[in-house]
């Protein structure tokens, strides 16, 4: 009889955990469906009836979600660059003109306008970012969601209130996320250790192109699990958008439930649909993340640590 | 080669550097001795302006570099520099640590980027471990994955900062080995360690700082066997043993 190497084995117990992971899911999700639709008695012309309606609303979520996300990416990264930098205080440039001035003669002295535009640029906008946050961190999103809208109704009035609800619910979503993420950004880029900075500098790169080879590389590996996170909590949190009557999955499902007394199946259908986005895309970040993964930097796959391949 | 003048430099009420004043000429090894916390790091980085002098000038080649007119980056890619953490790029290859220096500051092409780290990490003795990334190297690996990085610029004089301290003993020979290599083959260097064997076989001079000046300075034979100031006697009694 063949001996059994260890890779042989190995590849046994994988095929196990693949086969057990099917029997589990399949047969979790058959008893599922069994006991809600033959035990519990759901309406099944109902759904057959109503399904495309959920999903076109499940739509209007992942649309909505979608675009506060992407334009909270922008901002996020902006204020979390921002608030990970330092800015030079006003005396320093000073003094530091000054210095030169005394050494060199004043013909030498570079005028420091533009340095005090930066830095006093940088400051304001890191001044702003802590107060963004604070605002958005300290009060709910459904308060936020009424009072962008209240502020839009008083404003313009005449708009279309659909649109309006529209731009009011877009705008509290984008903030409240852009907020969220400016501190993932900030946590992301201030975890890169200091000393990969240096290196970079010592090498001759200047401080945009050490962002750009250096720091961005191995911060974005660091903020794809919360951004992950803060995208699927935007997505159930858009729900919030019905109180200006912007109706999306949970919204819709809700309408339906009580114009039709059919709240089980309602939300039996938005439960699965909502499972439906979650789960895959869940699966498809960590493919992501497995495939960016590099040894020794950011989340490490969980298994017992290898040893490392070194010393020859 | 390097001409330090009289620096400076404070960090807040710390008076780090007061009035240093050495020179290097081209193709020497210099090494600096000193006591922690006595400005050996600061002084190498206001070499290459990695930290501003506040006062005095440093030379680089004839080049007075600490001056608004001159480019910090220009300068950086006239000295390598070694650290003692070693730093290398934590997401990138081996290779690709070599590579990013002569393909994004120089605008070397790829391949011929390529070619070259190639070359520097055989002449390490890591042509194996190419792709290899930090974190699969050990650290006398990833110091000399370091020198050849420092290497690939082309650089007129190196810098190391305590490049052995943080290694385990069994991996320091193969680090020095390399930096011994390197000076016999003629580059300028300023070498902190702490390598009393290292000094006394590759040093032209000893330089021993303390408390931000140049206290004494000579040939390692005098130094270490008959230094003429207490302090130095102390110290060098210290790390002899």
């Amino acid at each position: 009889m063949a001996q059994r190497t260890a890779e042989d084995r190995k590849r046994m117990w994988r095929a196990v955990d693949v086969a057990l992971a099917v029997v589990l899911t399949v047969g979790g999700v058959g008893y599922a469906v069994y006991a809600i639709v033959g035990r519990w008695g759901l309406d099944q012309g109902y759904i057959g009836d109503r399904w495309l309606d959920y999903v076109f609303a499940a739509w209007v979520s992942l649309y909505v979600t979608t675009i506060a996300f992407v334009i909270g990416l922008v901002i996020g990264f902006f204020f979390g660059w921002i608030r990970a930098t330092r800015s030079v205080p006003l005396g320093k440039i000073m003094r530091d003109a000054k210095k030169v001035a005394d050494a060199q003669g004043l013909d030498h002295v570079p005028f420091p306008a533009t340095q005090i535009i930066w830095h006093g640029f940088k400051y304001i906008v890191r001044r702003f970012g802590d107060a963004f946050v604070a605002v958005i961190r300290g009060t709910p999103l459904f308060v936020q969601i009424v009072f962008v809208w209240s502020v839009l109704l008083i404003r313009v009035p005449t708009l279309n209130p659909l649109v309006l609800a529209s731009i009011a619910g877009l705008i509290a979503l984008t903030a409240n996320t852009g907020g969220y993420q400016s501190e993932i950004f900030r946590a992301g880029l201030q975890t890169v250790h200091s000393g990969q900075v240096e290196a970079a500098r010592a090498l001759g790169l200047s401080k945009f192109q050490a962002m750009r080879h250096i720091i961005l590389p191995q911060a974005i590996r660091l903020v794809i699990p919360p951004l992950t996170n803060e995208y699927i909590g935007l997505l159930k949190a858009s729900s919030l958008l019905i109180v200006i009557g912007i109706e999306e999955l949970t919204g819709f499902g809700r309408r339906e439930a009580f114009d039709f007394f059919k709240v089980f199946e309602s939300f039996a259908l938005v439960t699965a649909i909502y499972l439906l986005l979650t789960v895959p895309l869940s699966r498809v970040i960590a493919y992501v993340e497995r495939r960016l993964r590099i040894p020794g930097l950011g989340i490490q796959e969980v298994t017992a640590p290898r040893a490392p391949r070194a010393a020859t | 080669m390097i001409r330090v003048v009289g620096v400076h430099k404070t960090f807040g009420p710390l008076h780090v550097l007061r009035g240093i004043t050495l020179e290097v000429p081209k193709g020497e090894a210099l090494v600096i001795i000193g006591p922690s916390g006595s400005g050996k790091s600061t002084l190498l980085r206001c070499i290459n302006l990695l930290v501003e002098p506040d006062a005095g000038s440093v030379f680089i080649d004839g080049v007075h570099v600490n001056r608004p007119e001159v480019s910090a980056e220009w300068v950086r890619q006239q000295v390598g520099m070694v650290f003692q953490s070693f730093n290398l790029f934590t997401h990138l290859t081996a290779l690709q640590n070599v590579m990013l220096g002569p393909v994004r500051v120089k605008g070397m092409e790829q391949e011929a980027a390529r070619v070259k780290a190639k070359q520097l990490l055989a002449r390490v003795g890591l042509a194996a471990k190419a792709e290899a990334y930090p974190a699969e190297l050990s650290g006398g690996q990833q110091q000399r994955v370091a020198i050849a990085r420092a290497l690939a610029m082309d650089p007129k004089a190196m810098l190391f900062d305590e490049p052995t301290s943080a290694l385990d003993p069994e991996y320091i020979r193969e680090v020095l080995d390399v930096m011994t290599a390197l000076a016999r083959e003629g580059m300028t260097m300023i070498v902190v360690t702490h390598e009393m064997g290292f000094a006394s076989n590759v040093a032209s001079r000893i330089v021993f700082i303390d408390a931000g000046i140049v206290l004494e300075e000579g040939h390692p034979n005098q130094i270490f066997g008959n230094p003429q100031q207490e302090r130095t006697r102390t110290f060098v009694s210290k790390i002899l043993r």
